[in-house]
């Protein structure tokens, strides 16, 4: 019973009025967040970052968390309604979450939605809770030679699983490992695109990176999108779906869950991807996959479960492992680090009332969400009637304030600026954002790797092979690299049309 | 909800908002003071801001904030601390620098950035002290050379019988970890490779995965796990015995010439009036000489060295030119992984 004492504690961690009232605000955000379209997690997150610094860590975090997976709940909200989705996670729930709302079985849509989360958040919990220190056992194992293996499966995996075109998501990764050369070479000191600025000595941060690229980005592009979109709210009535709707989209929350699980854990999976894949397994699976798309409960129940707990399991590489599975992560892991913790294998034995705390503070948070989602979700609609011109001056305010707080420079708020007119193109020309904020954060982290390896290899690169879990880890590297090869060579001879494709096309016109 | 959570967010614009316009104000005094730069007796006209170059949360910063809210009482006025990172404190080191000379701008000096950080870097990256007004030295913070508990290391005999290859963590290009442990393994003719790493966490989570053989990580930090006798401590780089591991050896007591600690100091820019200066100095005396100062480097195994300024000048250029000498003589290139 030793393992379960830390565990325990963590519930008492978080049982704490001050950390209770932290985890109630970060869902309520996350959930009014979700509900914005355009406002990511990850934008929300790095706005609200020096709101944090003068708490405890564990609050802080267990706020910002309380942030991210809320968003995952709100996200729906915005899909079923108006055909909007306000997560990237949320857009495949348009298909069949519009179509049961338009049938006026909106409320069952967002029942079932909000049921699925739930289930799909506490069976990654409950996974998590399993399995994190079993991960964080074999932590120390984890020198360079294995963080340079992941970084490139994580590299690998965010070029050719995100959602848009591959060429243009592998252009934006590019650049993303080209901006993170910027500044000092850590192993010579040599100056590296700095143009003799000392700004750029120590290289670009990631806050404002991300902050540009999503937040101002997105605002931006959304002020020249948001006229021709908004409609009027469909009704919601009768929220509680029925016995046979529950009965009908179980298997799917079952599915949606455990799949959601493990692609979460992977770097560069996460909610969005976790989604698609579970709303193509269910199509798939389905007797008469037609369905799909004109009403299914299963496709809303499905993709709903996944994408939460993928967004709960993705905290496990970044608790046990100090690895980010995704941008939002990424800027979690920066929180972390401002309150002095470092994310990684120490965790859970340095800072277990950190850990649990924030583990434990997800149960609380998917119970409040279960509990709140229901009777606020007529609220929420009516902040959509905010207007754009009023919204997005504020937004753009906080946003910049918020960055100049974290270092005091005034160079990070050009950053921002310049990083908003980059993501604003990139979103009008069909670029995704996260492959090269991804590609930003894993390429410092696969070169400064790498050339640590050659150094403790002494510049034999067969050592990386030698080493059980980096060996295993490259494994994974050349499947993840083959099988789409495999699979083409395969459907050559198979004609039919794959759900998978024809998520894409319907996803580029939502 | 939805209002408290609007009201939130306006009130973290208004604070935030506040903060700027704050900010803004001390600029503007700071100019505004430019006449009146030479009236000691006006001094403090305001709030002395500190500034920190370094993250919130890491020793500069702990230092910078425990100093700034023991002397502000004896100062008379308000010591607000500001964290402006980059370049390893180079950033501010040199906004200060550049400054009005009237004792309202400080800065925490960290003695690395002008003795070490210039045998890695290019010269427009660097700071001289001789730029610098410095009030006072604060402390010491000393590194230690530590080895895996399981490798059976424990001193420099058996590093230099073992006759093997040693891989070496640092914690950084240009840092104190990396200068000590070269031309230790230089003078010891141990042939070791040099790995950095980005500070001292990560060197040390690697050498408890026995990922790299050695590491010289900053005392504070390495002492939870020496006192759990995950790592063995073989040397201390202080001149002198450090009070916290008082049976490690130094590395001069073993036999070799690398005296090198962090050492951190304060300090004004170039020109501050006399009568400032030593109005600033009083202010930081009393603050050392608080119970709340001393429980405070002791909780945070920090060794004082509140040593004059004029002399930690004076120290601080002798150091800078004899590592230079050292790494000559040793052919030690800092830069080496080049």
């Amino acid at each position: 019973m030793d393992f379960l004492a830390p565990v325990i504690n963590g519930f008492g961690v978080v049982l704490e009025p001050t950390n209770l009232l932290y985890c109630l605000i970060g869902v309520v955000i996350g959930m009014l967040i979700g509900v914005l379209p355009g406002l990511g997690p990850a934008a929300t997150i790095a706005i609200l970052l020096p709101l944090t610094y003068g708490v405890e860590p564990v609050t802080a975090i267990i706020m910002l968390s309380g942030i991210f997976y809320g968003a995952q709940y709100g996200g729906t909200i915005t899909s079923v309604l108006l055909r909007l989705p306000g997560e990237a996670s949320s857009v495949v729930t348009v298909f069949d979450g519009f179509a049961l709302a338009r049938q006026g079985r909106a409320g069952t849509a967002l029942g079932i939605a909000a049921i699925g989360s739930f289930f799909g958040g506490t069976v990654a919990i409950i996974g998590l809770t399993l399995l994190a220190p079993i991960v964080a056992g074999f932590a120390l194992d984890f020198g360079p030679p294995e963080y340079t293996a992941l970084a490139m499966l994580g590299i690998l995996l965010v070029a050719t699983v995100s959602n848009g075109s591959k060429l243009k998501s592998i252009i934006a990764a590019s650049l993303g490992l080209l901006l993170a050369t910027v500044g000092r070479d850590t192993f010579t000191g040599e100056a590296r695109f700095t143009f003799d600025n000392l700004s750029l000595a120590d290289g670009l941060d990631f806050v404002p990176i991300a902050m540009g690229i999503f937040g101002l980005g997105e605002i931006l592009y959304n002020l020249e999108e948001r006229h021709n979109k908004v409609q009027a709210p469909a009704k919601v009535a009768n929220v509680w779906p029925s016995r046979k709707d529950l009965k009908e989209s179980s298997g799917a929350i079952g599915r949606g869950s455990v799949l959601g699980f493990f692609l979460g854990i992977l770097p560069g999976g996460g909610a969005t991807i976790a989604s698609l894949a579970a709303y193509a397994m269910e199509k798939k699976r389905a007797r008469n996959p037609e369905r799909f798309g004109r009403g299914a409960v299963e496709g809303v129940a499905a993709p709903e479960s996944a994408n939460n707990a993928a967004a709960t399991s993705s905290f496990i590489p970044l608790l046990t492992l100090g690895i980010p599975a995704n941008a939002t992560m990424a800027i979690i892991f920066g929180a972390l680090l401002i309150q002095g913790v470092t994310p990684g294998p120490q965790l859970v034995q340095n800072d277990p009332e950190l850990f649990w705390g924030v583990v434990n503070s997800m149960y609380i948070g998917n119970i409040l969400l279960l509990i709140m989602s229901i009777p606020l979700v007529g609220i929420f609609v009516k902040i959509l009637r905010v207007r754009a011109a009023i919204l997005a001056p504020i937004t753009v305010l906080i946003t910049l304030i918020g960055v100049y707080t974290i270092n005091n420079s005034i160079f990070d708020i050009w950053l921002v600026i310049a990083f908003g007119l980059l993501g604003y193109m990139m979103k009008k020309f069909g670029f995704e954002p996260g492959p090269l904020v991804l590609a930003f954060v894993l390429g410092s982290l696969l070169e400064e790797n790498l050339r640590r390896s050659l150094l403790v290899f002494g510049g034999d690169p067969a050592g990386f092979v030698g080493r059980p879990i980096s060996g295993v880890l490259l494994l994974a590297f050349l499947a993840v690299m083959l099988l789409p090869l495999l699979q083409k060579a395969v459907r050559k001879t198979r004609t039919p049309a794959r759900p998978v494709e024809a998520l894409h096309e319907e996803k580029e016109r939502v | 909800m939805i209002k408290s959570a609007f009201t939130r967010r306006s009130l973290l614009a208004t604070g935030s908002g506040l903060a700027l316009a704050l900010a803004l104000t001390a600029c503007g005094g700071n100019v505004a003071g430019t006449g009146s730069s030479a009236d000691a007796s006006k001094f403090p006209s305001g709030p002395v801001t500190l500034t920190i170059g370094a993250d919130p949360g890491g020793s500069t910063d702990l230092i910078g904030r425990a100093l700034a809210e023991n002397a502000s009482g004896p100062l008379g006025a308000p010591i607000p601390v500001v964290n402006k990172p980059g370049a390893n404190g180079a950033l501010a080191t040199k906004e200060v620098g550049g400054a009005n000379p009237d004792g309202q701008s400080l800065v925490i000096l960290n003695a690395s950035l002008f003795a070490i950080t210039p045998l890695a870097v290019s010269a427009g990256e660097t700071v001289q002290i001789e730029d610098y007004e410095v009030i006072t030295g604060i402390s010491q913070d000393d590194y230690v050379l530590v080895s895996n508990a399981s490798s059976g290391m424990k001193t420099m005999d058996d590093l230099t019988k073992a006759g093997k290859k040693f891989n070496f963590a640092t914690t950084g290009v240009g840092t104190g970890s990396q200068l000590a442990q070269a031309l230790l393994f230089k003078q010891a003719k141990i042939d070791g490779t040099d790995v950095p790493f980005d500070g001292g966490s990560p060197a040390m989570t690697a050498l408890l995965g026995n990922q790299v053989d050695l590491a010289t990580i900053q005392l504070a930090e390495a002492m939870p796990q020496i006192k759990a006798g995950k790592l063995n401590p073989i040397v201390v780089f202080s001149k002198e015995r450090n009070q916290y591991l008082p049976d490690t050896p130094t590395a001069v007591e073993a036999g070799y010439d690398v005296p090198v600690s962090q050492f951190r100091a304060v300090a004004a820019p170039k020109g501050t009036p006399e009568a400032v200066v030593t109005k600033l100095r009083e202010s930081f005396k009393k603050a050392f000489e608080s119970d709340a100062y001393k429980a405070f480097n002791k909780q945070n195994l920090f060794t004082a060295a509140e040593i004059d300024g004029d002399q930690v000048a004076k120290d601080w250029a002798a150091d800078a030119a004899k590592y230079k000498e050292l790494t000559v003589k040793y052919n030690v290139d800092l830069g080496g992984g080049k």
